[in-house]
């Protein structure tokens, strides 16, 4: 636990110090959502469905950006093999990146949902803290599968291309229930009403969660 | 592996797909209302049958694989992703081509037809991560991983398609089957034609991955002396 801690730690300072993924992921949402936001036409105004599909178009968009990156690095400086080697279990290396893809992934929405509801925001009932519980779920979801097939593109020739590739196909589900309850979340209806949509995604989360514990270790010893 | 010994399931499905095809037009009566378009069911369950039996094989060669450590089971894992992509092609073509006329729509969110494209996505993404690797055991791991990932996600996509309105029609319930005795006997003919068939596939492609890799050995073994 404290070794997971450690790493966490690490990798949060390089993060910290260089601010390529965090940074690049904000920026590159806030992209999405403004040519999202011309492409929607000015002076119309979106139903709470059809806006939650672009908060969730830029989300997933600009976190598989900054995914890519903190096992890349890794790779790149040969740290992956030291890491091996260091007391730390493979399993506790994957616990350690996937929460710092969701740290990433948190602070880069404590900026784009602000920016989602100033361009979107007109005509829309549900503020932004009705977000938190399913963009809570969906972080997880995402980072732990997220996390998991970054380390098997990274050992790949097309790094970049194909984490998505085989990123997205897995999250589909989790995007489609995220729509529905960020959709209800937005119209202003109540959590409970949401609760059927949001076991769910806390089940993607412990599934990926777990099958990135236990297959993590093949891919990463594979380098 | 390079035994001469009879093709038995090539055959034996030579036999059976001519007469399943034959008895789906000349045995099995036409449906009342849907017409001859009914008639591309017995083939659209067959294949979505035996689609999501590869995508079940591939994920148990996965998980052997990563075990056992062995090739032949990488060879299984491939085999199993190629066969199951190209039968869940033809699933989501014979569906349309019968949708269309049907429910009058080429496509709709329903959970069946979500699952089955969100499969097809990630099983072709498998495929495409296979093309992606040069090492043999990198790659090998890296596809049992994907085909694991991938199908421990079928209860969220199933669970996440229940959103959806279903319009898609259930022929076989628990307690009973809405088909005529002549269609049932069609399409257990049919669904054990496709069955032969498609462990022929498997089979085929399963020698060709081996084969494949043990020239990849002599090659590296030519290259060394």
């Amino acid at each position: 636990m404290s070794r997971a801690w450690f790493l966490y730690r690490k990798d949060l300072r390089i993060e910290l110090r260089k601010k390529e993924s965090g940074a690049s992921m904000t920026f590159f949402g806030a992209l999405v959502l403004v040519i999202l936001n011309v492409a929607q036409g000015p002076g119309r105004r979106l139903t709470p469905e059809t806006a939650a599909g672009v908060l969730w178009v830029a989300v997933i968009f600009s976190a598989v950006l900054g995914l890519g990156r903190v096992f890349a690095r890794e790779r790149e400086n040969g740290c992956i093999s030291a890491l091996l080697v260091s007391p730390a279990s493979p399993g506790t290396v994957f616990a350690a990146k996937a929460c710092v893809n969701l740290t990433l992934m948190i602070l880069s929405q404590a900026v784009l949902v602000p920016v989602f509801f100033v361009l979107f925001g007109t005509g829309l009932t549900g503020g932004p803290l009705a977000l938190v519980p399913s963009l809570l779920l969906v972080d997880a979801g995402f980072s732990a599968a997220g996390t998991l097939l970054s380390a098997v593109s990274a050992g790949t020739r097309r790094n970049e291309v194909l984490l998505p590739i085989l990123l997205f196909p897995l999250i589909l589900p989790l995007v489609a229930l995220a729509v529905k309850a960020t959709g209800s979340a937005l119209a202003g209806r109540a959590l409970a009403e949401r609760l059927p949509l949001l076991e769910p995604l806390a089940a993607f989360g412990l599934i990926y969660a777990a099958a990135g514990y236990l297959l993590f270790p093949f891919v990463v010893r594979e380098g | 592996m390079t035994s001469r010994r009879v093709p038995l399931l090539p055959l034996l499905s030579s036999l059976l797909l001519p007469a399943a095809v034959a008895m789906v037009f000349f045995y099995a009566p036409t449906e009342r209302t849907m017409g001859v378009v009914q008639k591309i069911f017995y083939f659209h369950l067959s294949l979505a049958a035996v689609a999501f039996l590869s995508f079940f094989v591939a994920c148990v060669a996965g998980v052997l694989y990563l075990v056992r450590r062995e090739r032949r089971w990488d060879a299984w894992g491939a085999a199993g992703v190629e066969v199951g992509v190209v039968f869940t092609t033809l699933v989501l073509v014979t569906g349309s081509l019968w949708g269309r006329p049907i429910w009058n729509t080429w496509w709709t969110w329903d959970p069946r037809l979500t699952t089955s494209l969100i499969l097809w996505f990630i099983y072709t993404a498998c495929l495409i991560l296979r093309s992606a690797v040069e090492n043999e055991t990198r790659r090998a791991t890296y596809a049992a991983v994907m085909a694991i990932a991938g199908f421990v996600d079928v209860p969220v996509v199933f669970l996440s398609a229940r959103l959806f309105r279903s319009i898609h029609p259930t022929v076989i319930r628990s307690d009973s089957v809405g088909l005529e005795p002549a269609m049932i006997v069609t399409l257990v003919v049919c669904m054990a034609a496709m069955l032969v068939f498609w462990a022929a596939l498997v089979r085929l492609r399963y020698g060709l991955h081996l084969q494949e890799a043990v020239v990849g050995d002599l090659e590296r073994r030519l290259g060394e002396s």
